[in-house]
């Protein structure tokens, strides 16, 4: 038979928060106490003591009415709690009859469990789908109103025909952008939890990458400064394609958002083992939107820097968020699709690196791609690659 | 039934901020629920929160009652006169928020009627949230008698004028867009409007508590930016 002490270690170590409350009368809102707050409860309901009150901890009338019946109709009762300030977290409230204690007062336990998770998965895939139909409604409705346009008014002005097909097409391929993105973010998606096989050389990857980009940083006079590491090759595990896309995206943005006529320096280093030593620059607000996995053990990292406006330090934690776009970004004439960094951090994920971005506003972004470099015998570890 | 009919002073002084606190949490549901009907376009959320309202007003009026009734027979001093006052004005305040809340369900029944407004309403959700955790905050700060808790709540007012005057501005691009959305985009900016007097009595019932605990009134005015957006 367990000591009691133990009992008590037990209930305060669970990880559900459970509290154990006493009442005298119906009427009687100071009698009702709780005598048992465990760790759990304690951090919840940010209370000190393991007594006290039942209102100094809740006060959300669904949990009171669950407590109530659980003590005075002996019925067992099931709500729902949600906790407020910065942080969220919605929990499923259970309260259960105790029956009497030795002293004839009613006892009912509280025990709460944590649904955050769940809520916000489901949350996230709503949003996504009012997003994804949003941002495709605005070029349609552009479309179909240059059409009526060019049926009525504009049917015998050449001037103004030009005009409107011009803008026709920059809306046709936004959406054709759009699209594609988003397709190939579901196929990432599907993929993201198949560790990827095969091995790439980076620097003949980005080398092609960057001179395919050249054109586009030429027509605004931006300069892509390349700067491969001493190695002659940098290998590392991944899928060719993928990292074309993560090499591409972040050169993309990179053009994108600087002013005319600067430099976009693209970096690349080989054989880190030490990933906090390779930081960005000092003082620079910097977060890691994708954290590389701890087992691997040398990296190939990938720094795209570029002179932009920058990237305000609270806009920082949304940057890989769907359709997320930094104010004021929304109606630039290179607007993006929004899903370029989700893409990123969704093949990032799958192949183990990591994805940090340093910047401030005025000072330009540093994003910098970790990956993990392939090891001596080329395949997975534990993984046999079968040539079937 | 040998049980003490007559509760001793100290007894009635706490069970009376007890009832506040318990009306403090009906009215954070009703808040909350109020936002939340307006977010999802939810009817029967909005409809219920409009008969529930009168479970605050019942409230209102009973802890009043007590207050007047402890005063006239125990003619409380010091410390303890206050804490009978506060507890009266927290619930008037209490209940004022619950009237806005009310009022933020009726329009909903208004809104939904139109298109949804999505990227306003994720602004309304986020300024929401943002009042509701001031309420909840000094609900804290007046059950545990925290002062500090209290003076956080008080000096931080600007916060949710910020987001109403963005909300304000937001409207405004919408209804000269699009006239047809005048009617949902007028009762959004009463819902606005009545989440930032929400707000207003979050910081009321700080004062209250800061009263309650030290007999002093606040000094200074409360930190403002510009009233009219």
């Amino acid at each position: 038979m367990p000591a009691p002490q133990l009992y008590a270690a037990l209930v305060d170590a669970l990880p559900d928060p459970i509290l154990v409350v006493t009442g005298l009368e119906r009427d009687d809102l100071t009698g009702r106490r709780y005598i048992l707050a465990n760790a759990a409860a304690r951090e919840l309901l940010r209370i000190t003591a393991e007594e006290g009150m039942l209102l100094s901890a809740v006060r959300d009338p669904e949990v009171l009415g669950a407590v109530d019946r659980a003590l005075f109709d002996e019925a067992d009762t099931e709500g729902f709690y949600e906790t407020t300030g910065a942080q969220t977290r919605s929990l499923r409230v259970r309260a259960r009859s105790l029956g009497r204690g030795l002293d004839g007062t009613r006892l009912a336990l509280l025990t709460f469990h944590d649904e955050t998770e769940v809520r916000r998965v489901e949350r996230t895939r709503v949003d996504f789908l009012a997003n994804a139909s949003h941002e495709l409604r605005t070029p349609l409705a552009s479309l179909s109103g240059f059409i009526e346009t060019l049926r009525g008014h504009a049917k015998d002005d050449p001037a103004a025909r030009d005009k409107f097909l011009g803008i026709m097409q920059a809306q046709a391929d936004r959406m054709a952008r759009l699209i594609a993105d988003l397709t190939s973010l579901s196929r990432i998606e599907l993929d993201e939890h198949v560790a990827p096989k095969g091995v790439v050389d980076l620097v003949l990857l980005v080398g092609e990458v960057v001179e395919a980009a050249a054109p586009l940083g030429a027509q605004r006079r931006i300069k892509l400064d390349w700067r491969p590491c001493a190695a002659g090759s940098v290998s590392v595990r991944g899928e060719r394609d993928q990292i074309v896309q993560v090499v591409q995206n972040l050169i993309d943005n990179a053009i994108k958002y600087s002013p005319d006529g600067a430099a976009v320096r693209v970096e690349l280093q080989s054989g880190l083992t030490d990933l906090a030593a390779a930081a960005s620059p000092e003082g620079v607000p910097r977060l890691s939107l994708v954290a590389p996995d701890p087992s691997a053990e040398t990296y190939a990292s990938l720094r795209i820097v570029d002179l932009g406006p920058g990237i305000a330090r609270q806009n920082l934690p949304r940057l890989s968020e769907r359709f997320y776009r930094v104010d004021g970004q929304k109606s630039g004439a290179r607007s993006g699709t929004g899903l370029g960094l989700a893409i990123v951090k969704h093949i990032m994920n799958r192949h183990r690196g990591g994805l940090v971005v340093a910047s401030a506003e005025g000072e330009g972004s540093t994003f910098t791609a970790y990956f993990p470099m392939a090891s001596a015998p080329d395949v997975p570890p534990g993984g046999v690659v079968k040539a079937s | 039934m040998n049980e003490h009919i007559v509760k001793s002073y100290e007894d009635e002084l706490n069970s009376l901020a007890a009832e506040c606190v318990r009306m403090g949490g009906l009215c954070e549901a009703q808040v909350a629920d109020a936002v939340s009907g307006v977010v999802k376009r939810n009817q029967e959320l909005a409809s219920s929160v409009v008969v529930r309202d009168d479970k605050l007003d019942e409230a209102e009026r009973d802890i009043e009652r007590k207050t007047i009734r402890l005063i006239a027979l125990r003619q409380p001093v010091a410390d303890d006169l206050r804490r009978a006052v506060a507890a009266m004005k927290v619930a008037n305040n209490l209940e004022r928020c619950g009237d806005l809340a009310k009022n933020i369900a009726k329009r909903t029944l208004v809104i939904i009627e139109s298109d949804p407004l999505t990227p306003l309403t994720r602004s309304i959700e986020r300024m929401g949230k943002l009042v509701l955790g001031r309420l909840s905050s000094v609900l804290d700060a007046y059950s545990r008698s925290d002062l500090e808790r209290a003076l956080a709540v008080w000096s931080q007012d600007d916060e949710v004028d910020e987001h109403y005057n963005s909300l304000f501005r937001e409207l405004l691009t919408y209804m000269m867009g699009d006239p047809r959305t005048i009617t949902a985009c007028a009762h959004m900016l009463f819902v606005a409007k009545n989440l930032e007097r929400i707000g207003d009595h979050a910081t009321n019932i700080a004062e209250i508590v800061h009263y309650q605990i030290t007999g002093a009134e606040m000094v200074g005015g409360r930190p403002k930016t510009d009233g009219l957006a």
